[in-house]
Parts: C-alpha cells; structure tokens; sequence
C-alpha cells in the first residue's frame, strides 16, 4: 500500500501540489483493488462508486452499440486515473464498460469519501478541477485526431505518447481505438518501424 | 485417478494462459511477416506455423466448449478427477513430461506460407475466449461435461481433462514458437 500512495502523491502534486494535511487526509479513503487480464471492472447501465488510481496494467473505457460494435474510447495505465469519470461524478448509470486489458493493479476510493475530503479541503477541490481540466483538454486533442488524422498520423501519435503499449496490447484493441481495420493496423506496424 | 482441487486447477490453467496471451502479444504480434514465416534454424515450423497449429485445435474445441458450458446448469463441484485417458493425454503433451516428437494430426498440419498477422490475431483472440471459459468453468461441473476428441471423436473427454490437455499443448507449441526467437548458435 506504501508503494501506490507514493506513486498517487507524485501524480496529485504534479497536478495540483497539496501541502501535507491535505495530502494526509486525502490519502487516507484508498484501498488495494486487482483484477486479472479482460475482467469487466464497471458495466454500463451500472453506476460507478469509485475513482480509480492504476499502480499496474492497462485497461479501456469502451462502448458497445446495440449491435455489438465495440468503440475503444480511452486506456488507462500506470500511473494515472482511472474509472467511467462522468458516472461516478455525476451519479448517474455508465453508458460504457471499464475493462482490464491486462493483469492490473489499482488503488481505489469511494467517491463519496473523495467528494467529502473535496468538500473540506479547497486545495483537494482545486487539485480536482486541475485534474479535470487537462483530461478535458486531453479529449479535445483526440477529437482534432479522430476527426483530422490519417490512420498513419494516428499510429505514429499513439506511439509517440505510449510508446510501450505495442508490447502490451493486443493489436485489435489498438485498431479498434484509432478506428483502424485490425488488417490495416498490421500493415502500419510492418511499415512504421518502431 | 486422484482428485484434486477445481479452482486451484483453474487458477494454475489461468496463469498458463495468461503467460501465452503476454507472450505472443510482447514477443509475436509486432514481428514482420517474413520473420514469423521463417522456418525454424532446424528447417521445422515457423512460429506462423506452431501457431497456426494451435489455432485449428481451439477452433474445433472452444466452439464446442463454449456450448457445452453455457448449456450445463450450475454446480459447486470443489474437485476435479481426470480420467486415466485424459491424464493420459495431458502429460503426452506437457513439454515437461513428454519429451518425444509427435508428427500432426491431418487436418492441424499448417501450410508453409500463412497470414502470419491474421494468425497471431487469432491465437490472441482464441487466448482470450479460453480464460472466459475457464471463469466459467469455476461455476460448473468439470466432471460431467464432455467434449469429443477431435482426432477420435468416438471418444469423449471431460472438459477438466480437454482444458488441461490443450494448455498443456499450447504450453509445447509456444516453447517451440519461442526457440525460433534464439538466433541461431554458431557454437
């Protein structure tokens, strides 16, 4: 438990730095939480209770359509963030499935502890909405990429700002993310050496 | 034979199959397809090939298992007793216990030149529904669903023996796939 709490307190004071009883309290809700290889974590239609910290592993937020067409929104990997954010902070049933791609491991709190800690501690807010706000920019660049970039532009983009995940996921969710055919992908690793 | 425990049984097959998954995707699925097509040092199969091997046997079998454990009511069997013939046919294949070489079987003997991507997209897919069926394995009986043999279909296997048997022969096929990483050695 050592381990991750250090691993949340260098990310939280990149984001926002807290000083130390604020950090004490904020430390305090988190528990030890795994999951092997493609175990489903949320479901949609379920509501989301907690948010998740990645000490290990790779996950994707998905959506599938009501004719079981997978659409690979996000992944989430070590050391970051993790969870269906809108249903947790909204309260309301997720519209997408949080799943493990591979072993993981996280560290994970009830929101209504988290919310509670935000609620007291300004700085906590603060560090809260600096996190939301570089994920929100984060989404309006992938938007520009879906929208803009050719399948080469895409492959080279998710290279360059993960530049291990090759090794760690299989091929057909990395297509399925950049909205790839899976023969496609193939061809652009063989042809973009790495 | 001698009962032994089902979830342990489950758990070491899920980490057997776990390691294949990481395998091939850290170690196959980046690879060019000259590469996995190349036989191996010895002149035997490329890794397109071993895999392609494996491929053909989970596509007869995971069809087979996914009904037959969908259809078979819950049940909290705790043991699991392998029947003599399918021991029999695990520690055949286990690379561990047996170490003789077996010719293919007609129809799992892969061509020379495959869709090598196409392969290793399948093994991975085929991986990953194996350890559903395994998840699903921890709620049923795996004494009393059988599955015909591919090779001798008069004979039909229980599923806790097909599941041993066939890891056991992806176990044997990934070793060989991997020998064709080594470069080969000039002493």
């Amino acid at each position: 438990m050592e381990e991750p709490l250090k691993l949340l307190h260098s990310v939280v004071q990149a984001i926002h730095p807290l000083d130390q009883a604020d950090w004490e309290a904020l430390s305090q809700i988190w528990k030890p939480f795994s999951a092997r290889r493609k175990e489903i974590i949320t479901s949609a239609g379920e509501t989301e209770r907690y948010v998740y910290f990645v000490t290990d592993g790779v996950q994707r937020i998905y959506y599938l359509d009501d004719q079981s067409r997978e659409a690979t929104i996000a992944f989430t990997y070590r050391p970051s963030f993790g969870g269906i954010i809108d249903s947790v902070m909204m309260d309301v049933p997720s519209r997408y499935y949080y799943e493990t791609l591979t072993p993981s491991s996280f560290i994970r709190a009830p929101y209504t502890e988290f919310k509670e800690v935000a609620y007291q501690r300004p700085a906590i807010e603060r560090m809260l909405r600096a996190g939301i706000t570089q994920t929100l920019s984060g989404i309006l660049e992938r938007l520009v990429e879906v929208q803009c970039f050719s399948s080469e532009d895409k492959f080279r983009n998710l290279l360059k700002r993960s530049p291990h995940i090759l090794q760690l996921v299989p091929h057909k969710y990395l297509a399925n993310y950049l909205g790839i055919d899976p023969t496609n992908f193939s061809k652009l690793v063989n042809k973009v050496r790495i | 034979m001698e009962t032994i425990n089902k979830k342990e049984l489950l758990q070491k097959l899920d980490d057997a199959v776990e390691q294949h998954i990481s395998d091939a995707v850290a170690l196959f699925q980046n690879r060019n397809d000259e590469f996995l097509n190349k036989p191996s040092a010895t002149g035997g199969w490329s890794i397109a090939q071993c895999l392609d091997h494996l491929n053909s046997y989970g596509h007869y079998y995971l069809p087979r298992m996914r009904e037959q454990l969908g259809a078979a009511p819950p049940a909290n069997a705790e043991g699991f007793t392998s029947t003599w013939m399918g021991a029999y046919f695990t520690k055949m294949m286990d690379p561990e216990t047996g170490k003789r070489k077996y010719k293919a079987f007609k129809g799992h003997i892969p061509h020379s030149q495959l869709d090598s991507a196409s392969v290793v997209r399948e093994f991975i897919r085929q991986q990953e529904e194996l350890l559903y069926l395994l998840r699903d394995g921890m709620g049923k009986d795996l004494d009393a669903i059988r599955i015909p043999v591919s090779i001798l279909p008069f004979i039909r296997m229980k599923i806790g023996d097909v599941f041993q048997f066939i890891i056991a022969h992806n176990e044997r096929h990934m070793q060989q796939a991997k020998r064709n990483l080594v470069p080969e050695r000039i002493f």
